[in-house]
This record gives structure tokens, sequence and C-alpha cells, in this order.
């Protein structure tokens, strides 16, 4: 409960501070749309030369976009700026700070920092989402809406994880700032459905680089295309990441503290 | 700015105390010892070539074997050239690094464990490192540190007003942290660190970069909060001054060996085997003395000249000079404690047999390629 | 500014060797993180690359004057062309900014771009020697069809090497604006997606509607990575190809010839604010 409130208290000073920039808010805003454009017009150059692409239609692939934009936003959101900030923290020393407070260290390394900006990105998702959905004309029915809920979750944990194990091998390497420059060309892999690539490519984007499955699935239970075995395996492999990630962090403290050595 | 030793009255801790220390001690360490492996490559290209595939590591010891007890409320001066190994004994006194060999408890907790009973009591403060975010107003990140530390309102409250009060921080809570002023954001950083009232702090060069005022600032601040709340405090300076003005006690490491646990007096009657007499003569009569008879002259300004005397000889020669002399004035002092501590590290050095960690391993200056720092140690 | 002060060429010529020893020992002490950078690189044309295959394969064969075989030759040449014009200069200058360690580089009697240029430039010889055999592997797995007319093989080196300073130059006067905006993060984003967007990483220029492709052409973008690779496809006439070349120098000259003023104009904002 406590933890909940520090997020809360992280949180609201973001806000406060953020909101002494806003002029801030007319550059983002403009991020934001051209974001959105150029992923839709993308979208309209892969349909004005085809009808479906790997048995997605345009507006079910609208759907994915949609989704592609609220986790990124999500993950944009908080731990984006909070990893770069504790990647910083490595290089300069300054990480100490956070591993002498009483607090959970990934907890509080995931949360530092929040990028309030994003959530413009968040309300882009839905618009898009719904948009998607009202094309399709179909209704999302409580089932397919619990189904998407879930595997919208589940596919943020997939990429929250990926990306703390990215930042994690800071502990190693030192100078890794550029990693999540390299986290922000990977997760553009999300943009279209996992299924069209190859299937050796498929397994890396599933096992390696786990962002166009993570994105892929939420969209498929948005546009009724999602299976039972996949919403299972989706929440598995979240539940698999967010451990092994976890785990992973952990060692990277030990060998920042240096007990492995 | 160093007062010569003869006029400071010596503060020497109750032996008996610190022989009990082991027992009841706030922060006890024995045996301590940490080694790290430290990636050797030569310069060129083709070396680095060469670690492409095969990176040869070697082990570099930064503590080699350093015990000691601190009891509760003490000041202890932790004092090392750089690279001796202060910086590695208090990052493993914090829980940050984990030792290679050694027993070490603080507060009953072993600190790498870091439990959070443990982390709630102590605080680390690193004078060319910041904790507050840049870009947030002070009084922000004073709300942070409440929230992790889950401080009551009450207690929050109290304490902000105290340390406000105690460092003069009215007008600088307001303001975004890179706004101020380097003396500035140290009190603040100071009392950021302080705000769950810890019962051990570790200070890391606290007053580094500091202007003189500055530093006095600091200073009096670490010794009423250590009055008022009998914490326990750990610290390393460069500073004598800091030293002399707040520890009773001093650790002297160099090369990851102890070399010195006691009080200043005793430091300066260990390792200052001379005394310095000074002596005003009267008219010119000093040019055709033959001063060289009572000692080493060191110093010869007018009718004022300074010897270096053995501590033994030092009675005798103040009587001839006396008596055989026009003296004016005379005046016998301990050499500086800055100079002292010198020839300590001298010294120690060439004693030591403990192979000096390089540069990379222990140092505190910030290396921006940070090609051969092992993980865990000061960047 | 003394960091505006010109060093002579042997002098220079100096620096970049020393450069060059440097950021190749710093490099490979970095290795594990050029390989994770290179996923990076080598993903998004990928993934183009199979998006633009599944589209041309779904429509018979053939979608906008591309076959399956051709988009794999087109996104794996942009792959290792995007690799040898791209600069990381945006993020790196917001950093330095940020952190307030561009004031040492002020200090030197060298201009910084001369080191920025000295470790691009090592760090993309150091990664083509990944990169082609990657883009080779590749092209091989996904039926490439790549066969350049010799004449397109001989002009490519060149329109390379203008695509290459024309990028740094145009990414360099970005990364300026660091002097201005406290916050660059937004505006290095959307100068990239932009990039992306623009210089045919998303799909062959051709295939945009007439108004992208005008903005693509008027403003750098197009030359900076889409016209070296057209090029070296065989799919530019030798009209075209003697615009291309002669946008490029254009743009280059425009560009080098601001770069002066604006980085005399950034320092001097730069030192007011006394970050």
């Amino acid at each position: 409960m406590s933890r909940l409130r520090l997020v809360g208290v992280f949180l609201r000073l973001g806000v406060l501070n953020e909101l002494q920039y806003r002029a801030n808010f007319w550059i983002q805003l403009i991020r934001s749309l051209v974001n959105l454009a150029t992923a839709l017009a993308g979208l309209g150059v892969v349909f004005s030369q085809a009808t479906t692409l790997d048995g997605w239609r345009q507006d079910e692939l609208l759907a994915l976009v949609g989704v592609y934009f609220l986790v990124g936003a999500g993950v944009n959101l908080v731990f984006l700026p909070s990893m770069s900030q504790f990647i910083g923290d490595v290089r300069k020393g300054t990480l100490d700070y956070v591993l002498t407070k009483p607090e959970d260290a990934q907890l509080l390394v995931s949360i530092r920092r929040v990028d309030i900006w994003r959530l413009i990105d968040v309300a882009m998702g839905f618009g898009v989402n719904g948009v998607a959905l009202a094309r399709l004309g179909s209704d999302l029915g409580p089932g397919r809406a619990a189904a998407f809920g879930l595997t919208l979750l589940a596919g943020g944990a997939i990429v929250y994880s990926f990306l703390l194990a990215l930042a994690t091998t800071a502990f190693w390497f030192v100078r890794v700032e550029n990693i999540l420059v390299v986290f922000q060309s990977m997760y553009v892999a999300g943009r279209w459905p996992v299924g069209i690539y190859p299937p050796w490519l498929r397994g890396t984007l599933t096992f390696v680089v786990p962002i166009a499955f993570a994105i892929t699935v939420p969209a498929s239970a948005l546009v009724g295309r999602l299976d039972w075995p996949t919403l299972v395996g989706t929440v598995v492999l979240a539940a698999a990441m967010l451990a092994f990630s976890r785990w992973f962090w952990s060692v990277g403290v030990r060998h920042y503290s240096g007990a492995s050595a | 700015m160093i007062s010569p030793l003869a006029t400071r009255v010596p503060t020497a801790p109750d032996p008996t105390l610190r022989g009990a220390a082991t027992r009841d001690a706030t922060i006890s360490v024995r045996g301590l010892r940490k080694t790290y492996a430290v990636p050797e490559r030569e310069a060129g290209a083709v070396a680095a070539v060469r670690s492409l595939v095969r990176r040869t590591t070697r082990e570099v010891p930064a503590v080699a074997d350093v015990g000691f007890a601190i009891a509760p409320g003490e000041v202890v001066g932790f004092l090392g050239p750089n690279g001796a190994g202060k910086t590695t004994t208090l990052k493993v006194l914090a829980g940050l690094l984990h030792p290679s060999a050694g027993e070490v408890t603080v507060l009953g907790h072993v600190p790498w464990r870091r439990d959070r009973a443990y982390l709630a009591q102590i605080t680390l403060v690193m004078g060319q490192r910041n904790q507050l975010h840049w870009d947030i107003p002070v009084g922000d990140s004073f709300v942070l540190n409440r929230a992790i530390y889950r401080i009551p309102e009450r207690q929050y409250r109290e304490t902000v007003d105290e340390l406000v009060d105690l460092l003069g921080l009215e007008e600088l809570l307001p303001k975004p942290v890179r706004n101020l002023s380097l003396g500035e954001r140290m009190k603040c950083e100071l009392a950021a660190a302080l705000l769950h009232r810890p019962r051990v702090l570790f200070l890391d060069e606290p007053t580094l970069g500091l202007d003189v005022s500055a530093q006095r600032r600091i200073r009096a601040f670490v010794a009423e909060y250590n009055r008022r709340h009998e914490a326990t405090v750990l610290l390393t300076s460069h500073y004598m001054a800091d030293v002399e003005a707040l520890c009773q006690r001093v650790i002297v490491i160099h090369r990851g060996r102890l070399l010195y646990d006691g009080d200043l007096t005793g430091l300066v009657a260990r390792f200052a085997p001379d005394k310095t007499v000074v002596v005003e003569l009267a008219g010119d009569a000093a040019p055709e003395l033959d001063l060289a008879a009572y000692g080493e002259v060191v110093r010869r300004d007018g009718g004022q000249v300074a010897f270096r005397v053995p501590k033994a000889a030092a009675a005798a020669v103040v009587g001839r000079l006396l008596a055989e002399l026009p003296v004016v004035d005379l005046t016998v002092e301990d050499p500086p404690v800055e100079d002292i501590i010198e020839r300590v590290f001298r010294e120690g050095g060439a004693q030591g047999d403990v192979a000096s960690p390089p540069d990379g391993a222990a140092a505190r200056e910030p290396s921006d390629g940070a090609v051969a720092v092992p993980a865990g140690v000061s960047r | 500014m003394i960091a505006g002060r010109a060093a002579g060429p042997r002098a220079l010529l100096g620096l970049y060797r020393a450069q060059f020893a440097v950021h190749l020992a710093a490099q490979m002490q970095y290795r594990v993180m050029l390989a994770i950078w290179l996923i990076g690189l080598v993903l998004q044309p990928l993934m183009y690359l199979v998006v633009w295959a599944t589209v041309a394969r779904s429509q018979g064969g053939e979608a906008g004057g591309f076959t399956a075989g051709q988009f794999a030759a087109y996104f794996l040449v942009l792959m290792v062309v995007n690799q040898l014009t791209f600069t990381w200069v945006t993020e790196v200058t917001e950093y330095r900014v940020r952190e307030g360690e561009f004031s040492p580089l002020l200090l030197r009697p060298v201009h910084p771009i001369h080191a920025d240029l000295a470790e691009n430039l090592t760090y993309k010889l150091l990664t083509l020697t990944l990169t082609l055999p990657i883009a080779l592997l590749l092209g091989v797995s996904f039926g490439a069809d790549f066969s350049p007319p010799v004449w397109a093989v001989a002009a490519f080196v060149p329109a390379l090497g203008l695509a290459v300073a024309l990028r740094f130059v145009a990414d360099w006067l970005v990364a300026l604006l660091a002097f201005w905006v406290t916050r660059m993060t937004a505006i290095n984003q959307t100068y990239s997606v932009l990039t992306i967007f623009l210089t045919g990483q998303i799909a062959p220029l051709s295939l945009f509607p007439e108004p992208v492709r005008v903005v693509a052409a008027v403003l750098p973008f197009r030359w900076m990575v889409a016209f070296p690779v057209e090029l070296l496809l065989g799919r530019l006439s030798a009209r075209e190809t003697l615009v291309g070349f002669g946008a490029q120098a254009v743009w280059l000259v425009v560009l080098v010839a601001v770069l002066p003023w604006a980085w005399r104009a950034g320092v001097r904002r730069y030192s007011a604010v006394g970050a």
C-alpha cells in the first residue's frame, strides 16, 4: 500500500514540475502528432498496395497501431525516463544513493522519473483503438474487453521486463546510455503483427526481443483474433519475463557490490 | 589555516570506552579485506583488438586487513591519501560493497544484506555526488525522501523545521537544485540525507570544493547534529580542518592497511619525531651567530629563526637557546597536522607491502571513459 | 571563442589519427554495447523488408514496381547506407548540455565537431565489418535481387560520401538546438521519426504519394539516405543521378555555411546562460 503511495508521490511531483514548462506541451504535442501521422502514413502506403497483410485487414492493423501507441506511451511515461536516470546514476556513481534507501531498489529505479507528456500518447492510443473498433463495426463484449485488458497488462509487463534487463547491463558495461535509443529502435518492430515474419525471426521477436509479440497479442484480443493458447502463453511469458528480469537485476546489484567477485 | 597542535586541548577518548567498543560498538569491523578484479590491457589498437578475444584481469587489493570499532556517538575521521581504501571501507559499511573477507556489523546489522531496518537508520553523503534531483525544487526532493523512508508526518515536520533552522535553508526549499551554489547545494544534500534522523552518518568528503565559510558551516552543523541526536559519524576529508574541528579520533589507512587509530594528539606524538622551536632574537644579533649548533634551521626571517629539533632534545635546546642567545620570544610547536599526515603516508608507503590499487580502482575522480573501472567502485 | 579557431590541416590529421586510436580502443571495450546497438540498426530495415516482401507476394509478386527480391535488395542496401550515414550526435549533444559536460569541450583548442566526426567514422568502420556480412547473409536468405550496373556502383561511392557528410552536418545543426531548448528529447525524437519516414526507411520513396516525395526531395532528407540506395540499385536515370548529386552538393554547401554561424550563436547563448 505504501508502495502505491510512493508511486503516487513520484507521479504528483512529476506533474507539478512539468507544469512549469508549459511551452513544452506544444513541442510534445507536435512530437506525438508527427509520430502518429507517420505511423498512419506507413499503414496507408502499405494498404495502397495490398488489401490485407498476413490476413490482417487495414482497420485491424489500425488497432495494432493503437496498441503500439498505448504500450509505448506506458513505457515512456515512467519506465524509459527512469531507466535513463538509472544508467546515468551507475555511470556517475550516484546509484549508491538508491541502494542505501530502505526500499526495493528495482522499484525505485523503475518509477523515479515521470514524463507526463506521454499521457498524450495514451490518449491517442485509446483514440486510435476507438476509431479502429468503430470502423470494424464490431462491439467490444465484456469477454473480449477482459482479454484485451489482461493481454495489454501482460504485454506491458513483457516490454518492461525487457527494458529492465537491457538497462541492467549497465552494471557490467557502465557506458550504456545508447541502449535506450536501441530499445526505442527495437520497439518499432512492434508496429507490425509478429506473424508476418519468417519463423526464425518470429521466434526472435517472441522470445529474444519480445516486443512485437507483446503488442500483437493485445491487438489480436481487441479485434477478436485471439485464441486461448496464445492468451495463456502470453500471461505465462509475462510472468516468466518478470521473474527473469528481477533475477537478472539482483545479479546485477550483486555484481555491482562485488558479491560475485 | 591549521592551528599548531600546541595550542589545542587534546581530547583523547576514554580508552576503556574504546576497549569495550568491540562488544557494544555501533560499528565493528574485523579483518576487512576487499579485492577487485581489474581488467588489464595495454594501450594501443592492437591490444584493444586482442582484448576482444581474451580479457586478462588482475586482482587488486583495495583494503587488505582493516579492523576497528566505533562507539555510539563517536565522530571519527577517516584519513588516507587517494586510493588508500577509505571509500571502499565506507561503501562496505554503507552496505554498497560486499567485502572479500572480514566481519562487519553496524548497529547490529551486516551492512551488505541491506535490511530495510538497517538502511532506515543510516545515511550516506558524498561530497562530489548529488542525490538531489537537478531539475526539481529542493523541497520536492525532501517530499520524495519522506515517502521513501516512510517518515510520519509529524516527525517529518519537526525534522524539516529543525534542519531548515540549523542550516538556514528557508529560502532554498522552493529553488531547483541547479540554481543553487555549491555550498547551498551541500547544505540541502545534508538535510535531505538526515530527514529520517539516521543514527549513523557516513560522510565522504562532505566539504569538498566548498569555500572556507561554507566548510565551517557544514562542520558546525555536523557537530551540532552529533550532539543533539548522539549520532555516530564516520567522515573522510581532505581538509584537516574538518578533522580537527570534528573528530576526537582518527583512523589512518594507507594502501589498504590500518596505520593508526587513536586521537589526533597521539597521532602527532607518534608520527612527529621533531618539534619546531621558533625564537625571536633581539637586535641584529642573528647574522653573526652560529645557529646551526642548536639544530637544523628551517626558516630565517630577520630576527626570527625556526629550528627543527628532535623531540627528546627539545627541552635541552630551549634551555641552551634561552641561556646563550638574546631571546625576545620563544615558542615550541608541533608541526601542522597536515605535514604529519603527509609524513605518515610517506613512511607508511615505504613500509607498505600491499600493492597500491591502480588509479581506476579507488581514485575518487570521476573518470569519464571509465575504461578500467571495476563495478561497484567509485567512478 | 577559442574553439572556433581553425587548426592547420596537418594538426587536424594528427588529431583524427589520435581520435581514431582512442575511439577504437574505447569501442572495443564496449563491444557488447555495439552488438546490442547493431540489433537495433538491423531490426528496423529487416522489419520493413518483411512487410514489403509480404505485400509484394500477396499482390502476385510485385508491388509499386518492386518484386519481393527487389524489396529485399532495397532494404538491405538501405541497412548498410543507414548504418554508414547514421549519427547519434543529437542524443549525445543533448546529454552533454544537460549534464554540463559541454564546457570542457569548449576549452579545447579544436572545434568539438572534429572529435565527433572522428568517433563517428571509427564507429562506422568498426560496425561495417559486422553489418556487411549481416546484409549479405540476409540477402541470401531473403533472395535479394541485387545486380547493380557498373556505372551505378561507381557513382554510388561519391553519393554515399556526400550523404555521410550531409547527414552528419544536418544532425549536428539539429543538435545545436540543445543550446536554446532545455528539453531536447521531444525534438530529437520528432527529427528522428521524420528522418526515418522521409529518407525512405519505411518504404521506397517512389511508393509514397506526390506531396511526401516533394517534401523529402526539397528538404535534405532524400539525399541523406534514399538517393545513394536508389542509385546503387540502378533505379535512377542518368538525369536523376545528376540532379541528385546537385541537390547533395547544394544542401551540403548551405548547411556547412550555416554551421559556424549557428555554432557561434549557440556557444554565445550557452555562455550567457552559464550552464
